[in-house]
């Protein structure tokens, strides 16, 4: 239940943000840096999920069991600096972490 | 106002202007649904992220945190903040949409997100009537919104029939780390990739996940300090529109979709 109250109040949130200046202002000036600000959200969202999700599965899991994801995690990273491509980190990642699954548990 | 059917050209070449920033769009809506079918709240939940919140990162944030146990609050903290930038796009549109309809702005209000705002912005910046303007930004935003809820309900579909095994809840923390070391050439950006890293690893044991939001928050506080010290031309585009560092002929804008 709390799930999807949590995803309509973002919901409405969201909706009430986008209708804020449409609805209430005329013109606006937004400070400068405010605008500057919105070109660094996503990807500190990103980095934060990622390295919150990748430190919890450490811990959780212990150093052998964690050993598959961090590698595959390892292997993506190096896959998009190489490649340049985002997409890299999946292609490259996912078979690793295929294998190593597959090593660590026989 | 603008009329559907005269001004189906204005409608038309505001879609195409949208299909290079489906390229981006389109996988990353894949990935949303394949990771909502993954997570353990229901799917259609997941899938409802799509109509009801309409942007990508706040989803794969909501969707992340409620999988991972976050309390509701704290998500709900960390799409709203995630998704605060949509005032400023608000803002900007406000001059565009000023005097015309409640309906009107209701619904293109509604479609305002990343892509939707930049293509849209295009055909306002272009000397011709408002009408053709209107038409021009409805045309790109409501493709959008119609391939990236496809997208995302195909991705909800097959990742559900997919085999245990593929471990595709992996599949969504592989696709960030990919958007985040890509960003990594800019300074500015990697400034705010690593603050934002380094305060989530720190703040791990917060309590409530709250750890994220503060993270969120310290790394854009960081990109800002960076981009201050060194100075760079003054843009006219906000700065993720023309930030992208393979960005210019493709717009690659993938995280930001529905960002």
């Amino acid at each position: 239940m709390t799930v999807w109250i949590v995803i309509i109040v973002a919901g409405l949130g969201s909706y009430l943000f986008r209708l804020s200046m449409i609805m209430l202002a005329d013109r606006i000036t937004m400070p400068a840096y405010l605008e500057r600000a919105t070109g660094f959200v996503a990807p500190a969202a990103f980095a934060a999920l990622v390295a919150a999700a990748v430190a919890a599965a450490c811990l959780e899991l212990g150093a052998t069991r964690a050993a598959a994801p961090l590698a595959a995690v390892a292997v993506a990273v190096i896959a998009v600096l190489r490649t340049g491509s985002p997409y890299a980190a999946i292609f490259a990642g996912m078979p690793v972490l295929w294998i190593a699954t597959a090593l660590l548990s026989a | 106002m603008f009329s559907l059917i005269a001004d189906r050209r204005d409608i038309a070449a505001g879609a195409r202007a949208m299909l290079p920033w489906l390229v981006g769009v389109v996988p990353f809506g894949l990935v949303i649904g394949l990771s909502a079918a993954q997570a353990s709240i229901p799917t259609l939940a997941g899938w409802l992220t799509g109509p009801l919140i309409y942007s990508g990162s706040a989803q794969v944030a909501v969707i992340q945190m409620l999988d991972g146990g976050a309390a509701p609050l704290v998500v709900i903290l960390a799409a709203l903040v995630i998704n605060l930038r949509l005032v400023l796009y608000s803002a900007a549109m406000a001059r565009h949409w000023r005097g015309s309809p409640w309906w009107w702005r209701l619904v293109a209000g509604y479609l305002l997100v990343d892509p939707s705002f930049a293509v849209g912005l295009d055909g306002y910046d272009r000397p011709t009537n408002r009408g053709r303007a209107h038409a021009h930004y409805f045309g790109g935003a409501i493709l959008l919104w119609a391939a990236w809820l496809v997208a995302i309900g195909t991705g909800a579909v097959v990742g559900a029939g997919l085999p245990g095994w593929l471990q595709l809840e992996f599949v969504i923390p592989l696709y960030l780390v990919g958007e985040v070391v890509s960003k990594l050439a800019d300074p500015a950006l990697r400034r705010a990739v690593l603050v934002a890293a380094a305060v989530a690893v720190l703040s791990l044991a917060a309590p409530l996940h709250l750890g994220i939001v503060l993270a969120i928050v310290a790394g854009i506080a960081a990109g800002l300090t960076a981009r201050r010290r060194s100075p760079s031309p003054q843009r006219r585009t906000p700065p993720r529109l023309t930030e992208e560092p393979h960005s210019t002929a493709e717009p690659h804008s993938t995280a930001e979709v529905a960002a």
